[in-house]
């Protein structure tokens, strides 16, 4: 079965990034859902449980990234799934709130594709781990 | 600066095209700001309403590896972010600066797949910090840059269809082109189905032959009409950087001035709007330096200090309508009067309406001082001009004291025909490809006199070769034997014509006549090359027929 993953951010170039960065190596055949602000992609988040991944943008309109984690995690949705928090040169205080709420991990732009691959590399073994446990 | 070692580097059009509106919104709701401060109101709203979009350019920007971009956007933010604050000092130097730095965002991101240079944006940056350090509120901290990362606001586009794609222009342009070499191919078939005709008669074969013949035409027909159509664009594509200039005329001119455009939604064609800017540009500097009143003078007149000056576009029955109003003092038409009778017009008998029109004539439209914009920009004439050669009309209403307003009317799609472009007494001509067989280099020897007409063998066949100059009535005398003839076609007839030079095939938007220059027998529209010249489109059957006749 192929792996899906999930891109919260409103920006349209960012999506044609990540489909650029999804098309190579081991990740192309990958699904991606992509969701444009806050409150889709936690529509989204809501209608796929067996995720790998989750990359989720701090600044969007309609529920900031911040918002789409403190709702998923208060409301215990999927817990099991990864959520990246990804920032824009931003303080050190938002990616620690961040993890407070419930982020696994956050990625600073300006990111490159190395990045996303090593932090999907993780998160598969972090569900190999758990399937085995 | 290139992002070509950027991994996203195939992404840079993505890039312009998503971040360059944003980057204009941010600029116009700059401007606004200006105004409103001005005016007294702290406009907090519209300060909160461009830190969503100023954190996507800068996110963008950074991640496309495009530096003075990303500076800029980030040297904004930190702005906004102090402006924001409460006994921030608000005044000109700060409104100038966002102005500056909204310009100039537009600016780089404009020229993104061009080299930048990143002077302009250290420059900026520089005049940024130097606020912000002299600035009695800023920490040594700096500004709070977590209260832009949170404030976000909704923005249009968000819903946009997935069904949707983006597409390069110039891909519409080359579909053109080959939508324009099948019609050509069309003609050749078409032609050729005729000929056969002439030669083995009717019969069942060539029945169905002229059946697909005339199938393909309907087929490309269609897509022409398609085609058309995709190459609509709203026309806030244009009107985006309108109140960043109108706003530069209006501080060159000391005026107040606040810029309300409507129905930036309208689409027409994007060779129409990329011909529109021009004369816009200068009705709406027009209006500033000449229509609106100092604001002193608007006081005393009864009027609100600040001008209003309004652009509006409006889908009109199949046409598209663009005004440009004001509430100044309208058009002056003693000075009008005045002028014109200067240049010999007799004015005596004219009604206020014939001495308005009299503003699109060339000679009388220059205004009396010259503006910041004037420069570079075009008189009424010129701008009267180009808007008759998209197949538009431009009128104007004006009364004294209550303002002017010019109406625009124009066509939303355009006809587009492949041409061979010709030069005749250097004036240029466009003979439509459809009608041209073939171009030939003229030897003088090849051409004969027969009772007072030029023949020459071509193609096996005995054909009549006329000089251009004679059949367009340019009047000047032939200085030298023209060098090349183009062979014209239609139906069976077919004629050379002698011209001077031979330019090149080009897709030229055919424009409708000026009704006030009569048609002329031989010519069937107008259009504006490249260069920005206009130049005539031969009607090449009524130049076939009328030689028929003459024979
Ligand atoms: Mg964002």
């Amino acid at each position: 079965m192929s792996e899906s993953f999930l891109v919260i951010d409103d920006s349209k170039l960012l999506h044609q990034m990540y489909r650029l960065i999804f098309s190579q190596g081991d990740l192309a055949g990958s699904t991606i859902h992509y969701a444009t602000n806050g409150r889709e992609g936690y529509g989204l988040l809501a209608a796929h449980p067996d995720l790998t991944l989750v990359f989720l943008d701090l600044n969007m309109p309609e529920m900031n990234g911040l918002e789409v984690l403190a709702r998923a995690r208060a409301e215990r949705l999927h817990s099991h799934v990864p959520i990246v928090l990804v920032t824009t040169e931003s303080s050190e205080d938002d990616e620690a709130r961040g993890l407070a709420v419930g982020a696994w991990d956050y990625l600073r732009k300006p990111f490159q594709p190395a990045d996303i691959q090593r932090l999907v590399r993780r998160a598969r073994e972090l569900r190999r781990g758990r399937g085995a446990a | 600066m290139k992002a070509g070692e950027n991994p996203f580097g195939d992404l840079l059009q993505d890039y312009i095209v998503e971040s360059l509106p944003l980057a204009e919104q941010v600029g116009d709701a700059f401007v606004e700001l200006e105004r409103r401060w001005r005016a007294g109101d702290p406009g907090d709203q519209v300060l909160a309403s461009v830190t969503g979009s100023l954190h996507t350019i800068k996110g963008n920007s950074a991640m496309m590896g495009l530096t003075p971009m990303r500076d800029v956007a980030h040297a904004l933010e930190d702005l906004c972010g102090y402006l924001a604050r409460a006994g921030a000092s608000r005044g000109d130097e700060a409104a100038a600066l966002l102005v500056t730095g909204g310009g100039l965002l537009v600016d780089l991101i404009g020229s993104a797949s061009a080299d930048t240079e990143p002077g302009a944006a250290d420059q900026f940056m520089a005049r940024v910090l130097g606020f912000l350090g002299v600035a009695p509120e800023a920490s040594a901290a700096g500004p709070d840059r977590r209260q832009a990362e949170r404030r976000t606001q909704p923005r249009a586009g968000d819903t946009e269809a997935a069904s949707v794609v983006r597409v390069d222009f110039r891909r519409l342009d080359a579909m053109l082109e080959v939508l324009g070499e099948g019609i050509i191919q069309h003609s050749a078939l078409a032609e050729l189905y005729r000929r056969l005709l002439r030669r083995v008669g009717a019969c069942e074969e060539l029945g169905e032959l002229d059946q697909t013949v005339l199938s393909l035409q309907k087929t490309l027909s269609r897509l022409e009409s398609t085609l058309m159509e995709t190459r609509l664009l709203p026309v806030s594509t244009v009107f985006g950087r309108f109140p960043r200039m109108v706003r530069d005329v209006a501080h060159a001119e000391g005026k107040r001035v606040r810029l309300e455009v409507t129905g930036g939604d309208t689409s027409l064609d994007k060779a129409v709007l990329d011909r529109l800017g021009e004369p816009l540009l200068h009705l709406l500097s027009n209006a500033v330096a000449h229509g609106l009143e100092l604001p002193g003078d608007r006081v005393r007149a009864g009027k609100p200090a600040e001008g209003l000056l309004r652009l509006q576009a409006a889908a009109v029955s199949g046409r598209v309508a663009i005004r440009v109003s004001d509430d100044g003092r309208g058009l002056d038409q003693t000075a009008i009067r005045a002028k014109a009778e200067a240049l010999g017009v007799d004015t005596r008998a004219a009604d206020t309406a014939q001495l308005h029109q009299l503003v699109f004539v060339a000679g009388l439209s220059t205004a009396d001082r010259v503006t910041t914009l004037a420069g570079r920009g075009m008189g009424l004439d010129v701008a009267a001009n180009v808007i008759h050669a998209l197949g538009g009309t431009i009128e104007v209403e004006s009364r004294p004291g209550q303002g002017s307003a010019f109406t625009l009317s124009l066509p939303v799609t355009l006809a587009i025909v492949r041409s061979l472009i010709v030069e005749v007494d250097r004036e240029r001509y466009a003979v439509p490809l459809s009608h041209v067989a073939e171009t030939v280099r003229a030897e003088p020897e090849t051409i004969r006199q027969i009772n007072n007409q030029g023949v020459t063998q071509w193609r096996g066949d005995l054909i009549h070769v006329a000089d251009a100059g004679a059949v367009l009535g340019t009047g000047k005398p032939c200085e030298a034997p023209r060098p090349f003839y183009v062979v014209m076609t239609a139906g069976a007839r077919r004629r050379g014509l002698l011209v001077d030079r031979l330019i090149g095939h080009q897709d030229i938007v055919v424009k409708g006549l000026d009704p006030a220059l009569g048609r002329p027998a031989v010519v069937s529209g107008t259009t504006i090359l490249g260069d920005g010249r206009v130049a005539c489109i031969l009607d090449v059957v009524r130049i076939l027929e009328g030689a028929a006749h003459g024979n």
